[in-house]
């Protein structure tokens, strides 16, 4: 199941984004990610909605979050998955430049499943990225998804 | 301007021996300050606790003065009007004397006319009334020295009335009407009584000229306490109202800076927040392109791969270097910051305890060095575990750093309290010491004593333990000799600072 499931990437940035991505490609993963460039997209891409009408249904196996982006900001996008039931199990992982304590703080109380700091080291980057996409991407057992009738939101 | 001046100070020592007055003449240019002006700057010298008393004082001391006249005033009033009510009497006393010897008179010549008993003892019954005439008058004009002569006088005048009355009265017992009939149409006293009224008036005289001269005394007087209190109560008030503004202007400048204090604090706490919105923004965008730097760098090489000469992988590994350094500085830059404003935790820390983990948790990067420790059991303080944590993590760190070029490393960490209230924690190594004339550069922020290829680092370590301890109330200090080893102290007070 694992294998067929998207790794979603927010990341407002081209070059971070290129970064990650190649970073997963040392991994062969880099095919299985989808990448969105702001939060508008990412609840796009989860509600199906937008440019992602026509997508396979069913949630990523894991979604990385930057905090800073535009339209919608990673906290708002991490309050609208863990406060929706359909979407509450995706795994989401906090990943952004920021070390701010009352930004790890936000997150862990809105339900964060974990929280990383990009290395400025690229070194270190590429090790933490290729390590995340493949634990949460490959090793990580994600939820089993209940069978949905409807995939718009239910508000 | 030479030329002029030194004829001129030739003349004026010529002439000096001459006529000594006219050189202290001229230079009474400056106009001496009037006490006024002298007493002007005096005040304004003052701080406004003292200008406030001098102006009670003031008032206090105008107040005595006018209690002190109008005390003095009002005892010549009631004095005086003890000696009118005095000569009323004496005035009321004359006037029953004269009355008295007049009835005397009287009674005796129409005794000797009538040989009527009845006026006989009307007349003794007068002159025994006498003595006691004369001890009241003698009362009443004590003190008075014209007056005590006159009633000296008056006495002896009565004295012979009386004696040349009663003689007749013996001579008409004797002889009958005849021998004393002469005497009986003209009175035995004319002559005495007469002397008795003119005395009496003068008297009279004498005591309504006193009394009229006391009455404008008292009205002198009246006058003038009614005008000192006026005066008096006037002054008062102006000095009440000069203290009433000083007080006043006084506390309106208090407000006043209040106020500003209050605007000020505002300003400040709005910058706080700036600065924290700063540090955040520094914190998520300028790591980003320093990444991007190292990470395309990396990309590049990767890219390149086998074809990438000497010069140009050293390049490369020059940019991710910087790349990584200014990406530790930003990160050290962040815990300065943060240390400043990061709300302080008020617990007891184990210093014992807190040395044993920082060791515990370098020790990685200890592996290949010799190190010889020496470390005392130290006390427990007052303070924030995280910060102080920071402070001693950054001076083992360093100890260890500046000692990386010895064969044997020796680090020595100790505490002494010499003086109450404050325990003083050093760490000390035998590494590359400093000179003590940089010992004030130490603990600034980017202040390095040593170039980047000697020993790496930001300079700001030393700048937040500073930081640390100081929000701490305590201090730090350092001594050193190149070459030698160097010695950090920090002082800890020992109570628990009060915010």
């Amino acid at each position: 199941m694992t294998a067929t499931k998207p790794i979603l990437l927010a990341e407002d940035d081209p070059r971070d984004a290129e970064l990650a991505l190649a970073a997963m490609d040392e991994e062969h993963i880099s095919d299985k990610v989808v990448l969105c460039h702001d939060g508008a997209e990412v609840l796009d891409y989860l509600y199906c909605r937008g440019k992602f009408k026509s997508r396979l249904k069913g949630n990523p196996a894991v979604v990385f979050l930057d905090l800073k982006m535009p339209k919608v900001n990673g906290l708002e996008v991490l309050r609208t998955i863990k406060s929706d039931l359909s979407l509450r199990p995706i795994p989401v992982v906090m990943l952004t430049s920021s070390r701010e304590e009352k930004d790890l703080a936000e997150s862990y109380a809105l339900g964060a499943n974990a929280y990383v700091v990009k290395p400025v080291e690229f070194h270190q980057f590429l090790t933490a990225v290729k390590e995340l996409g493949t634990f949460w991407g490959l090793i990580n057992e994600p939820p089993p998804e209940r069978p949905r009738s409807n995939n718009q939101p239910s508000y | 301007m030479l030329l002029r001046t030194v004829p001129s100070m030739d003349t004026s020592t010529h002439n000096q021996p001459q006529i000594p007055v006219a050189p202290q003449d001229e230079p009474q240019a400056p106009p001496a300050p009037t006490p006024i002006a002298s007493l002007n700057t005096w005040f304004r010298s003052l701080t406004i606790e003292r200008r406030i008393l001098a102006g009670f004082s003031l008032v206090f001391t105008g107040i005595l003065i006018i209690s002190a006249v109008s005390y003095r005033n009002t005892t010549v009033l009631i004095a005086n009007s003890r000696l009118d009510a005095r000569s009323h009497e004496l005035l009321q006393l004359l006037a029953n004397i004269e009355a008295a010897m007049d009835d005397a008179e009287n009674h005796h010549r129409r005794y000797l006319v009538t040989g009527e008993v009845a006026y006989l003892k009307s007349f003794k019954s007068l002159t025994e009334q006498k003595p006691s005439y004369v001890k009241y008058l003698k009362s009443l004009t004590i003190g008075v020295a014209s007056q005590e002569a006159h009633v000296n006088v008056l006495e002896r005048l009565i004295d012979q009335q009386i004696t040349m009355e009663t003689g007749a009265i013996a001579r008409r017992d004797a002889g009958g009407f005849q021998a004393v009939r002469r005497i009986a149409l003209e009175g035995a006293a004319k002559k005495e009584l007469a002397a008795i009224h003119r005395i009496i008036g003068e008297m009279e005289l004498e005591e309504q000229e006193a009394l009229r001269r006391r009455v404008g005394e008292s009205a002198y007087s009246t006058t003038n306490t009614v005008v000192l209190l006026a005066l008096g109560a006037l002054l008062q008030l102006v000095l009440l109202a000069s203290v009433y503004y000083l007080i006043r202007h006084d506390i309106t400048e208090r407000r006043r800076v209040a106020n500003e204090l209050q605007h000020r604090g505002e300003l400040l706490e709005a910058a706080n927040k700036e600065l924290e919105a700063f540090s955040y923004s520094v914190s998520h965008d300028l790591r980003a392109p320093l990444r991007h730097i190292d990470g395309y760098a990396s990309l590049l090489r990767k890219a390149i791969g086998d074809s990438l000469n000497d010069k140009a992988a050293r390049y490369l590994k020059t940019l991710s270097d910087s790349a990584r350094q200014m990406g530790q500085l930003i990160d050290d830059l962040l815990v300065f910051s943060r240390m400043g404003r990061q709300e302080m935790l008020h617990t007891t820390v184990n210093l014992d305890q807190l040395i044993q983990t920082i060791l515990y948790d370098l020790r990685l990067d200890l592996q290949g060095r010799e190190i010889s420790w020496t470390i005392e059991t130290l006390p427990e303080v007052p303070g924030d575990p995280t910060m102080l944590r920071q402070v001693f993590v950054n001076l083992i760190s360093n100890a260890i750093k500046f000692t990386s070029t010895r064969p044997i490393a020796k680090i020595a960490i100790g505490a002494d309290r010499k003086t109450s209230g404050e325990v003083v924690v050093f760490v000390r190594d035998n590494g590359v010491g400093f000179d003590m004339q940089y010992e004030a550069k130490l603990f600034g922020v980017f202040q390095r004593l040593h170039r980047a290829e000697e020993f790496e680092g930001t300079g700001i370590g030393l700048a937040n333990v500073r930081r640390i301890v100081h929000r701490h109330g305590g201090r730090v200090w350092a001594e050193g000799v190149p070459d030698q080893g160097a010695t950090f102290y920090v002082g800890l007070p020992t109570s628990r600072l009060r915010t």
